[in-house]
């Protein structure tokens, strides 16, 4: 497993509790952050300019109905800033719904997953997402060639 | 004795039964002056019918919509085919007092011998519009309700299910064999209670779902579920007998819907049957250019005296230790069919299998 942070965008302490839990359960020993809200996630990713950047998480795992700035929100400005724009997000949530689904992909995500309310198939749920996102797949090169 | 009105002959009768109409009719000639209006003309318009005789109608439209409507006028005098008025559009009726309401206006042409006269029969629909606007926020309503269910109501049974399965894991010992069977049966709840929610969305998403009827071979979708359901179980064995083709008009979607849930049924009625059977067909006697269509199966059947429990939503006539299931498929099944403007109902006993029965529409061929 890569030394990446993932970072988790979740308000509800039950669901960050057993993503937790899941991630641990499967040896997935990764830093994890957690933001409880959209500000959170946004202050973490775009720092002010006095503090230092905490370096870019490997994988973003975002819920969508989130207090303040909502999922989608952060979704878009998170692939509006040069400095964001490749970093792997996967919706995390647990609405099905068909405009959730559509506005996630149009929004930038790289995949979108419904939370599964049976605890083993969630945990296999997480395993999966961090072994193909933090093991698996190419992640993006350090130096990113400026386009054009 | 006749009377004539400006070129239109109408006997006394006649001008009884045009102020007798619930519409507001109004007469207009060629050159756009009013030759004639009714009773309901003066009630709804608060004119006196001798101030709109010879007046251009669009006295009666809205001061922004008056160019428009004259231009629209002498387009419908070079084409009188009659037809509503401004199909799709929000039409507007002005009042003597300024005050405008909302109309549905419907157009015909009167040959004369000399000119054509056009005739309009203008209904104000004002309390109908109230009515569709309330509408159209129930639904609203009802869409933002079933998803805060979805998400809000999953949530805290995803934290039942998760922290039940946490405690057997990680404090099963200390908990004794009795302790972890309570935990299990909190965990087994939750999960059941994450059904019905799906299956609650699934119904209302059949009420909201758009439809789009086109030709529809049911036997030919039928048989692909049938296959489906053998693949999937290859360890029974199940005599279908499907009728190929058999067409209706439908939403492709929709209708699927109803054949997976009622063979499914089927199928899942008539495990315990050795010689289990389960045929589709259709039948000629569907009222008014309907087809009876229906899916019969030589299963456990059920208690007649229940019949009307069967399409109610949550309702189940079997225990779900016997027959898994949430009690939702037929509650879907006849809301589809009720959409289609056709029916369904059912038959059966005790051991003796049970017959659907629904109408769709019929493709004529």
């Amino acid at each position: 497993m890569r030394d990446q942070t993932i970072m988790l965008v979740e308000d509800n302490p039950d669901d960050e509790m057993l993503t937790l839990r899941a991630l641990k359960k499967n040896n997935i020993l990764n830093e994890v952050f957690v933001a409880h809200d959209g500000v959170e996630a946004l202050e973490y990713l775009f720092p002010d300019s006095g503090q230092a950047a905490a370096g870019l998480p490997g994988l973003i795992l975002l819920d969508l109905n989130l207090p303040k700035v909502n999922g989608l929100e952060v979704l878009r400005r998170i692939r509006a800033d040069q400095r964001t724009r490749l970093v792997p997000i996967v919706v995390l949530t647990s609405s099905k719904e068909q405009e959730d689904i559509l506005d996630s992909y149009h929004g930038g995500a790289n995949a979108y997953v419904r939370k599964p309310v049976n605890f083993a198939d969630f945990s296999a749920a997480v395993r999966t997402l961090g072994m193909f996102w933090l093991l698996l797949n190419e992640p993006v090169p350090e130096v990113i060639p400026p386009p054009d | 004795m006749i009377l004539t009105v400006s070129k239109v002959k109408v006997s006394p009768d006649g001008l009884a039964f045009v102020d007798a109409a619930p519409d507001a009719l109004v007469c207009v000639a060629p050159s756009g002056r009013i030759t004639l209006v009714n009773a309901q003309t003066e009630r709804l318009f608060g004119y006196r019918r001798q101030e709109l005789e010879g007046e251009l109608v669009e006295v009666l439209v809205p001061e922004a919509a008056r160019a428009v409507h004259a231009r629209q006028r002498a387009g419908y005098v070079a084409d009188p085919v009659p037809r509503p008025m401004g199909a799709g559009l929000q039409l507007t009726g002005r009042r003597r007092d300024g005050s405008t309401f909302p109309a549905e206006i419907s157009l015909s042409a009167i040959d004369t011998g000399d000119g054509t006269l056009i005739a309009a029969a203008v209904r104000d629909v004002t309390q109908r519009r109230r009515q569709q606007d309330e509408l159209e926020r129930a639904n609203r309503n009802l869409a933002s309700f079933a998803y805060s269910i979805a998400h809000d109501l999953r949530t805290p049974l995803r934290a039942l299910a998760g922290f039940s399965a946490a405690l057997i894991e990680d404090c099963g010992d200390g908990l004794g064999q009795v302790g972890r069977g309570y935990a299990e049966r909190i965990e087994a709840a939750s999960e059941q209670m994450s059904a019905l929610i799906d299956d609650m969305l699934h119904l209302s998403g059949v009420s909201r779902a758009v439809m789009n009827v086109r030709p529809v071979d049911l036997g030919a979708q039928a048989a692909t579920i049938a296959g489906r359901l053998q693949r999937d179980s290859p360890e029974r064995s199940v005599r279908f007998a499907i009728q190929q083709p058999a067409w209706v008009r439908a939403d492709l979607v929709l209708v699927r819907t109803v054949l997976e849930n009622l063979l499914g049924n089927a199928w899942k009625f008539t495990a315990s049957r050795a010689n289990a059977s389960i045929e589709f067909g259709t039948r000629a006697d569907g009222a008014d250019g309907h087809v009876c269509c229906y899916v019969r199966d030589n299963g456990v059947g059920f208690d007649f005296a229940y019949v009307d429990k069967l399409f109610r939503p949550f309702q189940r006539l079997h225990k779900a230790s016997e027959f898994p299931g949430t009690g939702i498929g037929l509650a879907s099944v006849r809301q589809i069919v009720e959409r289609h403007g056709g029916q369904a109902w059912a038959e059966g006993a005790v051991g003796a299998g049970a017959t659907f029965y629904f109408t769709l529409e019929a493709e004529e061929i």
